[in-house]
């Protein structure tokens, strides 16, 4: 049996809305687990649920095969982070760290040796006898950090902790956040919805959507081998072909076929783009016109009319040479691997 | 979970409380209206007052007040806040601070300033005799009117100075780039972003006038408004009219909750938050442009504070008897000492003992209101509005017709004059706490949950905390009300019961003004105390003075 285990759970708000419609997962010792989906999802609510803010409609939580659902919030021993920091603004640096360690009746000694080691692991050692009100969102949230697993909990909840930081301090303290947890082993349940922060973050990743499951897996898995057309779209971009006879004569010079399919789609950075006219091994040529060149230095963006319908390009490391001009002739080169089928239900079927 | 907790208890006891000091009595107000002198059901009462053109005069004289107040705050307001938040004014912290003077003085130690130096007899114009120059005194409307708006600009003042400090720079900015002369911008562009600002302001000053006793009385001579037929009627020694006295309550009651409802819908309409960024600077003005704003930010800071100054002066002017002398003394200090100790006594004790209960019974409810919201906890706080539109004389009349005789007696004793305080200061503390404990995040009580604390103790060592600071600030400014109170002590008050702007009022009839004057300084005292430590407690924050 897995460490913790969430089965079943239903979360209705009022009549009508579900918030969580069924939803299982298990995460194993030592996990990143992240749920990522689009605001609304559940996700927040699941992880709140974990927490004991929210009980569930129904459902069952076990940790460490125990009933979960059954222990009042403050007794369930899970450290959680917050989205809004949620520092204590009375109190300093050091006594906001040190602050789960009081009820756990951890002597005074042991409480500033393990208070120390934590802040000195997120940095702020020399920040212990400050008060945080002054202090950045990136420090901020390093104490709400620390203070959270500092108490070794059995659990760490994250609730979009870089969500209100900006870009750079976001990808610099998500590699710091992954570097500690791998230290400390502690299984970590995530919440965001930036699906570049989950691939760079997880073990594994649980896609949500509408208070359902779309899919659970590695990054790789959920990145290179979607499950559901939700999957796709949301994590990572996607090109839709048009149907029609053009798509039909693609599909069979690529030897693929789906009789179901309700939708083929494909992602830019699988397309190639070669001079109007070429021939390639194993790849469709779709002859097109370029209709806009967007340059964005590690990457250019080349949207193409195509008898397929309007296809975008993603050409890595562009160079000067590289610009296409508007009204330009080109080939879009589909290798065989790339497109993939949807069923009329938005499931993968193919491709 | 139990439905019956700790908070239901609560929300029972809060009922109950509203009950006996508020629908009751307001109720029975309301109801002996509608009865004649034998108690027979009649509606002769709003017949007589439709009926009778004194009480025509009266209502419409009112009206007069209420809104020449309302003029008179915006113009000196809005000409303080502009000149203040615009320009730059040299000592603007000390302009503030005159303001503030202003709003917490009691109004009738105004009217009493201006009578000194304007009245039958005034310093200045009996000066003025001298040279020739010979002005009427300024008693009736007019006086009236020059008292309201010098004491209630401060209203409008901090209100629109708030909004014009908050409009962004920018959108002048973008209608500049639009070809807008300085005028245009000022009328299209600033002008409809501080008006809700300027209606809600002019509106406090207005619901203050026409709720105002003390001024009509000691200026009026003859000029009667609602508030003053009511007392009249309520104290007259030969055929005192009791069922006439709450009719007139009833209509005070009713001009002034339009008001209230009125000034609400206007402040919630103040809506535009400017950002952070891009704040408007001061211009500093040359030549005779900065003089001219200087002189009239002082003008209008020195006249609102002029009772005080008067006051303070007078007080240590040597008297005989009740007659000023040349030269000064501390002779109505000591007169205060000897005589009066008992009435500076009542007035702390009842005060102290008021923003005790206020404290405690405001921060429950708040916390109540604030974090179990229910159908029932939104009636609560619409019921806390009721407090808002009782004009102080309208809670005085209401305490005396509900526990004169019944099931509680309470006539002549300090708590019907600590309550009376009591509940109509006790729904700002519970909205500020209400209001201080929304803007805390639910996280950071999470935060302590999830660390190992019972919500109960994550309350505690968390919340409490981060609003204790507030709730004695509130408590602080409840002081300064509780203790400036006149209109509802002087019809509650007995001889034993007598508090210091009673006194006061008493003194000034009495035409002792020396002792008037000292026992007004040491009341401005101990408010200034109480303002001072409320701004130490949350920082300079003259809004909340509103």
């Amino acid at each position: 049996m897995s460490y913790l285990t969430v089965s079943n759970a239903t979360k209705q708000f009022g009549q009508s809305f579900m918030a969580l419609n069924g939803v299982s997962v298990s995460v194993e010792r030592g996990e990143f687990f992240t749920l990522l989906g689009p605001s609304g999802c559940g996700k927040t609510t699941l992880l709140r649920a974990i927490a004991g803010f929210n009980d569930l409609s129904s459902g069952e939580i076990t940790l460490d095969g125990s009933n979960l659902r059954a222990v009042p919030p403050h007794q369930r021993d899970i450290g959680m982070v917050f989205q809004d920091y949620a520092v204590f603004p009375h109190l300093s640096v050091f006594d906001n760290v040190a602050f789960g360690l009081k009820p756990r009746k951890v002597p005074a000694a042991e409480i500033k040796t393990r208070v120390t080691q934590a802040l000195d692991a997120v940095r702020l050692g020399a920040m212990a006898e400050r008060l945080p009100a002054a202090m950045s969102g990136g420090q901020q949230q390093r104490i709400g950090l620390a203070r959270a697993m500092v108490i070794n909990p059995r659990l760490l909840l994250m609730d979009e902790p870089l969500s209100n930081l900006d870009a750079k301090l976001r990808i610099e303290l998500r590699e710091e956040i992954r570097d500690i947890q791998k230290q400390v082993d502690i299984a970590t349940i995530y919440v965001t919805h930036d699906q570049e922060e989950a691939l760079a973050i997880s073990d594994r990743i649980c896609v949500m959507n509408a208070g359902r499951i779309e899919q659970v897996g590695t990054p790789q898995e959920i990145y290179g081998n979607p499950q559901t057309r939700f999957v796709a779209e949301f994590v990572g971009t996607l090109n839709t072909f048009k149907p029609g006879e053009a798509l039909d004569a693609m599909l069979g010079q690529l030897g693929l076929s789906a009789p179901d399919a309700a939708s083929w789609a494909v992602r830019p950075e699988r397309l190639g783009l070669a001079a109007a006219g070429s021939a390639a091994n194993g790849a469709a040529v779709l002859p097109g016109t370029v209709t806009k060149y967007t340059y964005l230095g590690r990457e250019a963006h080349v949207q193409v009319e195509t008898p397929v319908g309007p296809i975008v390009v993603q050409v890595a490391n562009p160079g000067m040479a590289a610009t296409r001009e508007a009204g330009e002739a080109v080939s879009v080169l589909v290798p065989h691997d790339a497109p993939m089928a949807f069923g009329t239900d938005n499931a993968r079927i193919g491709g | 979970m139990p439905r019956f907790n700790f908070w239901t208890v609560v929300m029972i006891l809060t009922w109950v409380l509203l009950f006996v000091l508020l629908f009751i009595p307001v109720g029975s107000v309301l109801v002996s209206s509608f009865y004649d002198q034998e108690g027979n059901a009649t509606l002769a009462n709003y017949l007589k007052f439709l009926g009778e053109p004194r009480f025509h005069q009266a209502f419409v004289n009112t009206l007069v007040v209420g809104f020449g107040g309302l003029l008179g705050a915006l113009v000196l307001g809005s000409i303080m806040a502009f000149c203040v938040s615009r320009f730059v004014i040299r000592g603007g912290r000390f302009v503030s601070l005159l303001a503030i003077l202003a709003l917490v003085s009691p109004p009738f130690i105004g009217a009493y300033s201006w009578i000194v130096l304007f009245g039958a007899g005034g310093v200045v114009r009996g000066f003025l005799r001298d040279m020739g120059i010979n002005m009427p005194p300024i008693y009736g409307l007019g006086g009236i009117l020059m008292v309201f708006s010098l004491k209630f600009y401060p209203y409008v003042y901090l209100m629109v100075s708030g909004a014009l400090s908050n409009v962004n720079r920018s959108l002048e900015e973008a209608a500049e780039g639009l070809g807008l002369t300085p005028w245009q911008r000022t009328f299209k562009i600033s002008f409809p972003m501080v008006f809700p600002a300027l209606t809600a302001g002019g509106l406090l000053a207005l619901i203050h006038a026409i709720a105002d006793f003390g001024t009509p009385r000691l200026l009026g001579r003859g000029y009667n408004v609602l508030a003053t037929e009511a007392f009249t009627l309520y104290s007259a020694e030969v055929g005192s009219n009791m069922s006439m006295a709450t009719t007139i309550s009833v209509i005070l009651i009713l001009v002034s909750m339009f008001f209230v409802m009125l000034q609400r819908y206007m402040s919630r309409r103040n809506v535009y938050h400017g950002n952070m960024i891009n704040k408007p600077v001061r211009i500093q003005l040359k030549g005779w442009r900065n003089g001219l704003a200087h002189f009239a930010v002082y003008l209008i800071g020195l006249c609102g504070a002029m009772p005080v100054i008067i006051s303070v002066i007078y007080s240590f002017r040597k008297t005989s008897g009740p007659v000023f002398q040349d030269g000064f003394a501390l002779q109505s200090y000591e007169r205060i000492l000897f005589n009066l100790g008992d009435v500076v006594r009542n007035s702390l004790t009842f005060s102290v003992a008021a923003v005790v209960l206020i404290v405690m019974v405001g921060t429950v409810v708040g916390v109540l209101v604030a974090r179990r919201t229910n159908f029932n906890t939104a009636l609560l706080d619409g019921a806390f509005m009721v407090p808002y539109v009782m004009p102080g004389i309208v809670i005085g009349i209401a305490f005396i017709a509900a526990f004169n005789t019944g099931a509680i007696v309470l006539t002549g004793t300090a708590m019907i004059i600590i309550l009376s305080i009591f509940i109509r200061r006790l729904p700002y503390t519970v909205r500020t706490t209400a209001s201080s404990l929304r803007q805390i995040s639910p996280s950071m009580e999470e935060a302590a949950i999830s660390l190992g604390y019972s919500p109960f103790q994550a309350f505690l060592r968390i919340t409490v905390p981060l609003i204790v600071p507030g709730i004695i600030a509130g408590g602080m400014l409840s002081f300064v009300t509780a203790i400036n109170e006149l209109s509802s002590s002087l019809v509650l008050y007995v001889g034993s019961t007598m508090t210091m702007p009673v006194r006061i009022y008493l003194l000034i009839l009495d035409g002792d003004f020396g002792t008037a004057a000292a026992l007004s300084t040491i009341l401005l005292l101990l408010s200034g105390c109480a303002v001072y430590i409320a701004f130490r407690f949350m920082g300079r924050n003259e809004q909340a003075l509103l």
